[in-house]
């Protein structure tokens, strides 16, 4: 059972349709990157999925369990939210008991998570004074409080410098190397394309691809290969040949729509040499770009 | 639920609203027992009553229940707040509990700063005393009314989660529309919950809310109260169950 499942859901705000028949599921131990451009639905998705809002149909659960049934929920399932949900008259470290007693956490952990974000030192000052980068820390520091099996971050990067940004990523990776299921989402490709495993892009509330980041990244109309040989047009008329379109793209150089093990193997029957075989991808971005139709 | 109630308890204690609004609380509660004392000349029937209810808990802890609740939203900690206790109810009962407790605190400790004040410049002046036994059951029924007010409160909040419109409207029904319903219908007024009922709690004579004012009995206004708590709550739990947290 998948970590993670959000099936058919929907939500409408009044006249505004903010989710519309969304499904998609996130696997334990992988980082699954939420995609789509501001307005698409992700935070509306995530907030269903956390009990916070009510979705007009479907459902959205953890290993079949909404967040309500969930009987230790901040134990199963740590999240951070958009926006900041502090009291700013508030010190971080109270803030973080206040949550450890709620969601009854051992006190202890209020420090090991202060220590983890690298918030120790300013734990006694209020909230109202912290950069936005510290408050982004503070809300990670207390979706880690117990230390959950699932990681939800609602644009996590925001506010975050450089360092934190790398910091937040290396976080990412070793919570899904502990068998963690994470869930992130960015409207920031940079953000997360060198962190996560797979990827779900919506736009408009509707869903427009989800997979293994290797997937998500192949051309709609399949694979394409770059071949480049000095006997260039001999294995053009060999590809078409079975079938396979073959184009020009430089000087021998041809651009084959088909994945390289077979390009490769044609080449190899026929004994024509080569320079060079690439599977051709697009980056995250084409990819989001073509996916969301130039909705971002 | 114990570990909700301990979290609403930080909270209140971790911010300097509290103790702030507390702090007023009990500054001017002496300051209105020293001066009766000092300006007046209560009677043995009358000290009790005139010296010894001068608690402004109720309204104080009316106003922090109110931003108590309404805060959660006007700084999103209902969120976090939430994600800790997903069972919006038991969250709501928590906080009503926990306000509950603030409000018998914070009259307890005006209790202390009254009875001092009082007793001293009485005292100071040989006018008469209340006996002990009076004096620590007017101290109970006054600590009764603030713990009612602030339960109470959370519930007003839970149904007006506006901070501002939430704080001045109780100002208004405290202090314009409930004393004008007393004074044109006491019948129907002595039902209020913001004047009427608190005053009954807290036995005071009927002729302090006015001549033709016939107030209930304190344990019948009790009930009354909790009636109007449970109103509240009731209305205000299915609001918050209803909302969308965005």
């Amino acid at each position: 059972m998948a970590a993670i499942e959000i099936h058919e859901v929907s939500k409408r705000f009044g006249s505004v349709q903010a989710v519309a028949g969304l499904s998609f599921s996130v696997e334990a131990g992988r980082v699954t990157g939420f995609l789509g451009p501001n307005g698409a639905g992700k935070s509306t998705t995530l907030r269903v999925l956390l009990g916070l809002v009510r979705a007009n149909a479907g459902a959205a659960t953890f290993q079949g369990r909404s967040y309500e049934e969930l009987t230790h929920p901040s134990a199963h399932v740590g999240a951070v939210l958009e926006e900041g949900s502090f009291h700013p008259g508030r010190t971080g470290r109270n803030h973080l008991r206040v949550l450890a007693a709620a969601g009854r956490h051992p006190p202890g952990r209020v420090a090991e998570v202060l220590e983890q974000v690298g918030l120790a030192a300013a734990a006694n000052r209020r909230v109202k004074g912290y950069s936005m980068g510290m408050r982004q820390r503070l809300a990670i520091a207390a979706a880690l409080l117990g230390d959950p099996e699932v990681l939800i971050l609602d644009e996590p990067a925001n506010g975050l410098d450089p360092p934190g940004i790398r910091w937040m990523r290396d976080l990412l990776r070793t919570e899904a190397s502990r068998g963690r299921a994470v869930l992130v989402s960015s409207h920031l490709l940079s953000e997360v394309a060198q962190s996560v495993d797979d990827v779900v892009v919506i736009a408009r509330g509707t869903l427009r691809a989800s997979g293994a980041l290797e997937s998500v990244l192949g051309t709609p109309e399949g694979p394409v290969t770059r071949v480049h040989s000095d006997d260039a047009e001999r294995l053009a008329a060999l590809l078409r040949e079975r079938g396979i379109a073959a184009e020009p793209h430089d000087s021998n150089v041809l651009l084959v729509r088909s994945a390289p093990e077979t390009v490769g193997a044609i080449a190899a029957e026929h004994r024509v040499a080569l320079v060079e075989l690439v599977a051709v991808s697009r980056s995250l971005e084409e990819a989001f770009f073509e996916l969301t139709e130039g909705e971002a | 639920m114990t570990a909700l109630l301990e979290a609403e308890l930080l909270k209140l204690s971790t911010t300097r609203t509290f103790v702030a609004l507390a702090a007023i609380a009990v500054a001017t509660s002496v300051l209105i027992a020293g001066l009766v004392s000092l300006l007046s000349e209560p009677s043995e029937g009358s000290v009790l009553t005139d010296v010894f209810t001068s608690d402004t808990s109720s309204l104080f802890i009316l106003i922090l229940a109110i931003v108590g609740i309404t805060g959660e939203w006007r700084h999103r900690t209902i969120a976090s707040s939430l994600l800790a206790a997903p069972d919006r109810l038991r969250f709501l009962a928590a906080k009503t509990l926990a306000f509950a407790a603030a409000g018998l605190l914070l009259s307890l400790l005006i209790a202390i700063g009254v009875s001092i004040t009082g007793f001293a410049v009485l005292s100071a002046r040989n006018l008469p005393l209340p006996e002990a036994g009076e004096l620590l059951a007017q101290i109970g029924r006054n600590a009764i009314v603030a713990a009612l007010l602030g339960a109470f409160g959370v519930g007003i909040g839970a149904l007006v989660r506006n901070q501002p419109v939430a704080i001045v409207g109780v100002l208004v029904a405290s202090f314009v529309l409930e004393p004008a319903v007393l004074g044109l219908a006491p019948d129907v007024g002595r039902y209020g919950p913001f004047v009427g009922l608190p005053a009954a709690v807290q036995d005071l004579p009927s002729s302090d809310l006015g001549d033709d004012v016939e107030l209930l009995s304190p344990p019948l206004a009790g009930l009354a109260m909790l009636v109007w708590i449970g109103a509240a709550f009731a209305t205000g739990g299915a609001l918050l169950r209803r909302r969308d947290v965005e």
